[in-house]
């Protein structure tokens, strides 16, 4: 059912609300949040380079685009397996856990944007000279995309939510070792759910990159873009299929009223907000509803 | 009989009224702007914001622009927002003005990156977008006619009278040091062929990202090569750390050369002082280079006065510049016969090559890319103990002669 109201929204509300890139923003995000969910809500591994995925994706697919001449769609899908390669190489950083984790994730996508960015590679990745594909501009195309997207990591992180192996990632949140002394194949688990949550970095940033065909490795390595997925999945909820679609759809909606209405009240209203979530509602919007006794999905 | 009479008027004069009633006017031309109020842009984008909203001001106590296609004065309406220097952020807003408020035409924030965005957005929402300082040479596409640079040139342009000066002074010993970014990788590519065209071959050539901050070692690397001149090619951040570096390491050079005293001297001044920028080499622009026969909009000394009179600001380059793209527009409405962005793309081509501002020369390509403008080679000279911008190539506009070499500091 959240799907479907999704899908329907997506696919009706530019008939009454024309601004296409906010509506295009607002699914790429809740896709990253709940590709962030998958990996930080059900095994509770916050990775605050998360933008290195979706930059990897970015380029992943521009590259092949303009070396391969390959047309967008697959070239979508590689830049979510670009995304892949990159997080099976830091699967050992799975040794790491808590603080430490974060931030040697934060590290790792810092160095990945200057592998992209340095100007001695710029025969390959077009350096910090940025990446343009008029050849393949295409908006309304890239929307639907983003639509295909969004639809999948919603199911994948419903059926995982569900599944025995969602039940498994649950215990290694709880307790790695108790979960290893369950039956849980702890390291294996854990990685297939690292490299769901990249491919979906990696297949929005593809997406991304074709939508706004202008772009430079700042933008799509930006870290506002991690702080805003975990923002969004901490104020709805994480483990939750509902909580990080709600808290995008408040929070992001809220950023961008507040930032067209009264820009001049945006750090302000918005510093309030994560304020009160903190103190009030740290387990997210959907905490007030589990309190009811309501099942949140 | 009347009936048919009746009919037969109908049918003879509704066409004629029709064709003769001229299309309603618009309460206000509406013109869409972005700012960054915050962020790495932030002082280089408010003044631009300002000078757009001062020729706002101005023009609407005169009762509005005169638009050629109805035929009277019509009221601005400037609806800007606030991107804070984020280029997802600004590309939601440029298409909320797009879809939303249904805007006339686009003016793009400061710089490169945060005109990128909206470059593709103006093209597929058929409006045009008057691109005030985003000088990247990919905007300027043949399929592409929705562009319009307003106030520079293209970066690759940039250097050529700096070549030629380097080359007419005989200095073959050249440092070429540049930020690797679009502005300053075009402007390097320049210098480079035009110098290996003279047969001179840079004794030092390197590029550092664009958040470089410190450049002791790079300088010493320089000097270790035995250059006589040293261009450094940045954004404002560079300058200022070259700058500051170059003065803590003792190191002199004939000649340096960098960007952006000749846009921003205030800040530059405030950041590295008076003594370390006398003799430095750049690239003047308003109001440090006055134009003269000047044949549309005010003087460069009657902007200063009124811009600084009503808003108690400071004028600088990019206040000039966002000015400028009002008079650009300003001109368009008065002589496009329709407000649809092609008719206005057709006049800002007719007049295109015509009409010089305080910003110089108005000439714009096919493409839409600035060709009017040279930027002449300026120094910073101390007279009378304060520092004053003096022309010194090329020759036909010069104001003084070059220091060259310029005079080891006295401590």
């Amino acid at each position: 059912m959240v799907v479907a109201i999704t899908v329907l929204a997506y696919v009706f509300i530019p008939y009454g609300y024309n601004n296409q890139f906010l509506l295009f923003n607002m699914m790429m995000y809740m896709a990253l949040a709940q590709g962030l969910n998958i990996i930080y809500g059900y095994t509770g591994y916050l990775p605050f380079g998360y933008v290195g995925f979706f930059g990897a994706g970015a380029y992943g697919s521009a590259l092949v685009i303009i070396y391969l001449h390959w047309s967008p769609f697959p070239a979508v899908l590689l830049g979510g397996l670009a995304a892949v390669l990159v997080g099976m190489l830091l699967i050992p950083l799975f040794r790491l856990s808590g603080a430490y984790f974060s931030i040697a994730n934060l590290a790792a996508a810092e160095a990945l944007y200057y592998i992209i960015a340095n100007p001695h590679l710029a025969s390959v990745t077009q350096g910090p000279y940025g990446i343009s594909l008029p050849q393949v501009y295409d908006p309304n195309a890239a929307y639907w995309t983003m639509l295909a997207i969004l639809v999948f990591a919603l199911i994948l992180s419903g059926l995982m939510r569900r599944s025995r192996f969602g039940l498994a990632l649950g215990a290694i949140r709880e307790n790695p070792v108790s979960a290893e002394m369950a039956g849980v194949n702890v390291v294996r688990s854990r990685a297939i759910a690292w490299l769901l949550s990249a491919f979906i970095a990696g297949v929005s940033g593809a997406a991304f990159g074709w939508y706004i065909s202008v772009f430079y490795p700042e933008t799509v390595f930006s870290l506002s873009i991690t702080v805003f997925a975990i923002v969004f999945v901490l104020f709805g909820g994480s483990g939750t299929l509902l909580g990080p679609l709600v808290g995008t759809l408040v929070l992001y909606g809220a950023y961008n009223y507040i930032g067209i209405s009264t820009p001049q009240y945006f750090q302000l209203t918005y510093g309030l907000l994560i304020i009160l979530l903190v103190l009030f509602l740290p387990s997210g919007l959907t905490s007030l509803l589990r309190k009811r006794g309501i099942d949140v999905p | 009989m009347m009936k048919h009479i009746a009919s037969f008027l109908l049918v003879l004069f509704i066409p004629a009224l029709a064709l003769g009633t001229p299309a309603k006017a618009p309460g206000a031309i509406r013109i869409g702007a972005l700012y960054a109020s915050s962020g790495p842009f932030a002082s280089s984008s408010l003044p631009q914001y300002h000078g757009l909203q001062f020729w706002v001001n101005q023009v609407n106590k005169s009762g509005g622009v005169l638009v050629k296609a109805y035929g009277k004065r019509i009221p601005i309406k400037l609806i800007a927002y606030d991107n804070q220097s984020k280029t997802s952020l600004a590309g939601t807003l440029y298409s909320q003005l797009l879809t939303r408020d249904k805007v006339n035409m686009l003016v793009a924030d400061f710089g490169s990156v945060l005109t990128s965005v909206a470059v593709p957005l103006a093209r597929v929402h058929r409006t045009l977008l008057f691109d005030v300082t985003g000088t990247s040479a990919r905007f300027f596409t043949p399929g592409n006619p929705y562009i319009v640079l307003t106030s520079l040139p293209t970066s690759g342009i940039w250097p050529t009278t700096l070549a030629n000066f380097l080359i007419h002074r005989k200095i073959r010993r050249i440092a070429l040091l540049y930020s690797t970014n679009d502005f300053d990788d075009s402007q390097a590519k320049t210098l480079r062929r035009k110098l290996k065209a003279a047969g001179i071959t840079p004794v030092y050539d390197h590029g550092v990202p664009s958040n470089t901050s410190s450049y002791a070692v790079l300088i010493h690397g320089i000097a270790a090569r035995r250059a006589e001149a040293v261009i450094e090619l940045g954004y404002p951040n560079n300058d200022i750390a070259f700058l500051q570096d170059l003065k803590a390491s003792g190191v002199h050079f004939n000649l340096v050369f960098t960007v952006f005293p000749g846009q921003l001297l205030s800040l530059m001044k405030k950041n590295v002082g008076d003594k370390v920028l006398t003799w430095t080499y750049t690239y003047p622009t308003p109001p440090l280079l006055k134009h003269r026969r000047i044949n549309y909009g005010p003087t460069l000394a009657d902007f200063i006065s009124s811009y600084t009179r009503d808003t108690r600001r400071e004028v600088n380059f990019l206040t000039i510049a966002g000015y400028n793209a009002g008079l650009i527009i300003q001109k368009t409405l008065e002589t496009s016969a329709s407000l649809k962005p092609l008719a206005m793309r057709r006049a800002i081509g007719k007049f295109s090559g015509r009409i010089k501002t305080l910003n110089g020369l108005f000439k714009v390509n096919t493409e839409g890319a600035q060709i009017g403008e040279t930027l002449p080679v300026g120094q910073l000279q101390r007279v009378n103990g304060k520092l004053r911008m003096e022309v010194v190539y090329p020759l036909k506009v010069k104001t003084a002669e070059a220091r060259y070499p310029a005079p080891r500091p006295t401590h």
